[in-house]
């Protein structure tokens, strides 16, 4: 997995070809634009957003000048590149910034479902798992 | 102000102003009745405000020109090893705590999270009355009163920064406080039953308050924050009526295009023109009938990000205003351009020095400012030393980035200190038996990466900053530390440094003693003259808001607030560069010490 985010930034033209033999042998890497969780559970992700992360975030998660922003050009600029799966570990253990790592699990990987719906990433048939080594394997990428 | 732009923004207001009162009225009015009436209550006035009583603290900082000093000796540095805990009284866990508490006839008004106020017997902490919001009503909610978006579930945690009022003011016999949602409110301070509230401004275009008001010549002034979003408005501090709430004047923080300064910002339009908060209570000097109240740095952060490398005034400034009439009188902008988020907002602290009447302030740099109070004139600059960012100029004050300080997008900087800065709203205090300034510092460094944002209405914010914190290369591994500088020389008396970050503003007194908290739960207390650690006792959460110190029939008290949630580092620092150290995450609280009987 370190290997691919190495890749992902430094050696794009190979992560492409590397992209290409893996498809082609059928084994179905993920990627954030086949549908890594379902509508349901960013509905729930956004119940649970309303509840412990509106107030500083923002309705629109625009953030403020204390939190970041959570969709569009800020959050790509932040989380291009990297993965799911670090996404759900830095708000696991982060967030509430006054009660980290306090919600359950699926509260965790509802609002990061929620995050990525807002950001315009496709809904699929799978919710997001609770199994990090999955989750590592989703890189937050803005190109299809 | 353009009237164009003005007349339906004041048509709006006043409608909803009007919208909210009756609603609030019928709703807010379901409040927590009081508990108690005080019947031994004297009416505050202007006099008392400017010279109060040595036992009372009636203003944020103790006076209006925020010495955060107290006159009085009882404790001193002999006998403070004797402090014991005389009451404590748990504060709501439901938000951030950054009280700063007043004494008035030996009850203690404090802020508490989330809009409550309450009122405690100083003596003992029994509770006396308690004004409580009550949550929003569906059809508060549903009213189109323009509160649709700010309004928060009843259970929302208050984060960074939203819940917190720092300060309230106490005048007449009314108490006034500033809210998250853009209003400021006046509580009888008898009874704690709400007289008026006025909506201020619209909460969903991001306005809100941390600062609380200030009195000064019978005018409520009050600082809006929350300004960082694009809009076709800017940030303002306003004036009040204390007896109605009815808003007097409306001072814009941010120069807009035809204004004199309109050219600082380049040729951006008004809708981009974000920042200049005034997240910070102000200072006032009764002779020169001036109110001092400081304004945050433009939005977003970065000058590539915001489109300008203009002054972008009045941000980042000191703005005298006349309470009169919101007139600015003169302004001094510490740090024009400034473009790595070093806030310059502070406390400002109104010394006379050598028969010059001065203002002193601090900012994320680390820059002790002394400013002529009457006409801005900059008399003095002291650079404490620990940030790379900036050259001061000793004689004239101006700032000029050092090489390659300027951030570019997606570029990676090596900058002391960090966007948390070395100082922030942990204000620091002054005794006039020393002359001397104990300052909260927080020593830190980071590798920032400034990133864009989208120019569009309802876009802009601060911008995304990708951030390694890292500890100070002259820390020792210390975040925290309590900094003495002689006045007006600027040389350093002592330091006294802990792991831990200070995170609560400084209080002295005339028992030669320094009070101050941290973030790992010590609570402690400095010989003023030398930094020796006298005394210290661990509470129940992090230290966190202002101290202040007052007698009741002759008895002295020490306060201090603890609670935990916020603006600024307390969340992020001492957990990344300090990892073995925890504290509880709720436990708010006041706790107030005295001698033995």
């Amino acid at each position: 997995m370190i290997v691919m985010r190495f890749c992902a930034r430094k050696l794009a033209p190979l992560v492409v070809l590397l992209s290409l033999v893996t498809v082609s042998h059928g084994q179905g890497a993920n990627t954030i634009w086949e549908g890594v969780y379902t509508d349901e559970q960013a509905s729930r992700g956004e119940v649970v957003y309303s509840q412990a992360c509106i107030s500083c975030h923002g309705q629109d998660l625009g953030g403020n000048s204390n939190s970041p922003g959570l969709v569009g050009m800020g959050f790509m600029f932040l989380w291009e590149g990297r993965t799911v799966g670090e996404f759900f570990e830095k708000i696991r253990s982060e967030m509430p910034t006054d009660r980290p790592g306090q919600l359950p699990q699926q509260d965790y990987l509802s609002v990061v479902a929620y995050i990525l719906q807002k950001n315009g990433f496709p809904a699929g048939e799978s919710e997001l798992p609770a199994s990090l080594e999955t989750l590592d394997s989703i890189e937050i990428d803005s190109a299809r | 102000m353009n009237p164009i732009n003005a007349m339906p923004h004041r048509t709006y207001l006043r409608i909803v102003t009007i919208v909210s009162i009756l609603l609030l009225l019928a709703f807010f009015g379901l409040a927590t009745p009081s508990q108690a009436q005080i019947e031994e209550f004297t009416a505050v006035t202007d006099e008392m405000l400017v010279s109060p009583p040595p036992g009372e603290w009636l203003s944020w900082r103790g006076t209006p020109a925020a010495w955060g000093y107290s006159p009085l000796d009882q404790i001193n540095t002999d006998n403070v090893r004797q402090l014991q805990l005389k009451w404590s009284f748990a504060l709501d866990d439901t938000g951030a705590i950054q009280a700063a508490p007043l004494i008035h006839d030996g009850i203690m008004f404090i802020p508490s999270a989330r809009g409550v106020i309450q009122a405690l017997d100083a003596v003992n902490g029994e509770l006396l009355w308690e004004y409580r919001p009550a949550p929003p009503t569906e059809e508060f909610i549903n009213s189109g009163a323009g509160t649709r978006a700010a309004v928060l579930p009843a259970g929302a945690f208050a984060g960074v920064g939203r819940g917190v009022q720092k300060n309230i003011a106490l005048y007449g016999d009314m108490i006034f406080a500033a809210t998250e949602t853009a209003s400021i409110r006046a509580v009888d301070a008898r009874s704690g039953l709400l007289v008026w509230e006025t909506q201020v401004a619209d909460p969903t275009l991001g306005y809100f308050y941390t600062a609380g008001p200030i009195v000064a010549n019978g005018t409520l002034v009050t600082g809006i924050t929350g300004c960082d979003r694009y809009k076709e408005d800017v940030c303002f501090i306003t004036g009040h009526d204390p007896l109605t709430g009815e808003e007097k004047w409306r001072t814009a923080t941010i120069a807009r295009p035809e204004d004199p300064g309109g050219d600082t910002w380049g040729d951006l339009p008004l809708r981009f023109r974000a920042g200049s908060d005034a997240w910070v209570a102000g200072s006032y000097d009764p002779e020169a009938n001036l109110i001092y109240w400081g304004t945050a740095q433009a939005k977003p952060w970065a000058r590539a990000v915001r489109g300008t490398d203009g002054d972008a005034l009045y941000t980042n400034s000191t703005l005298a205003l006349n309470p009169d009439n919101g007139q600015m009188v003169w302004y001094y902008q510490h740090i024009p351009g400034e473009t790595q988020d070093m806030d310059e907002v502070f406390e400002n602290i109104l010394i006379d020095v050598d028969g010059r009447k001065s203002l002193f302030k601090m900012g994320k740099l680390g820059i002790l400012w002394q400013l002529d109070r009457e006409t801005g004139e900059f008399i003095k600059g002291t650079d404490i030393g620990y940030q790379n960012i900036v050259n001061l100029d000793p004689i004239t004050g101006k700032i000029t980035y050092r090489d390659g300080m300027i951030p570019r997008i997606g570029e990676e900087l090596n900058m002391c200190p960090s966007t948390s800065g070395v100082k922030s709203w942990r204000a620091m205090a002054y005794s006039p038996d020393t002359s001397a300034m104990y300052i909260p510092i927080t020593l830190n460094c980071e590798l920032a990466t400034f990133g864009p944002t989208e120019r569009q209405i309802g876009g802009g914010g601060a911008g995304p900053v990708r951030r390694i914190n890292y500890h100070h290369p002259q820390s020792d591994g210390n975040l925290g530390e309590i900094l003495a500088l002689d006045i007006p020389s600027g040389e350093v008396k002592w330091r006294y440094r802990s792991r831990a970050p200070f995170n609560t503003a400084a209080l002295t007194t005339a028992g030669g003693l320094v009070f101050a908290g941290d973030w790992n739960r010590t609570m402690s207390a400095l010989d003023a003259d030398n930094g020796e650690v006298l005394w210290q006792v661990r509470l129940a959460t992090s230290n966190q808001g202002f101290p202040i110190s007052y007698s009741v029939d002759g008895k002295q008290y020490i306060a201090m607030p603890v609670g935990t949630g916020g603006a600024s580092w307390s969340g992020s620092l001492p957990r990344e560069l300090t990892p073995e150290l925890s504290r509880p995450r709720n436990g708010s609280s006041i706790n107030v010490f005295a001698l033995p009987d």
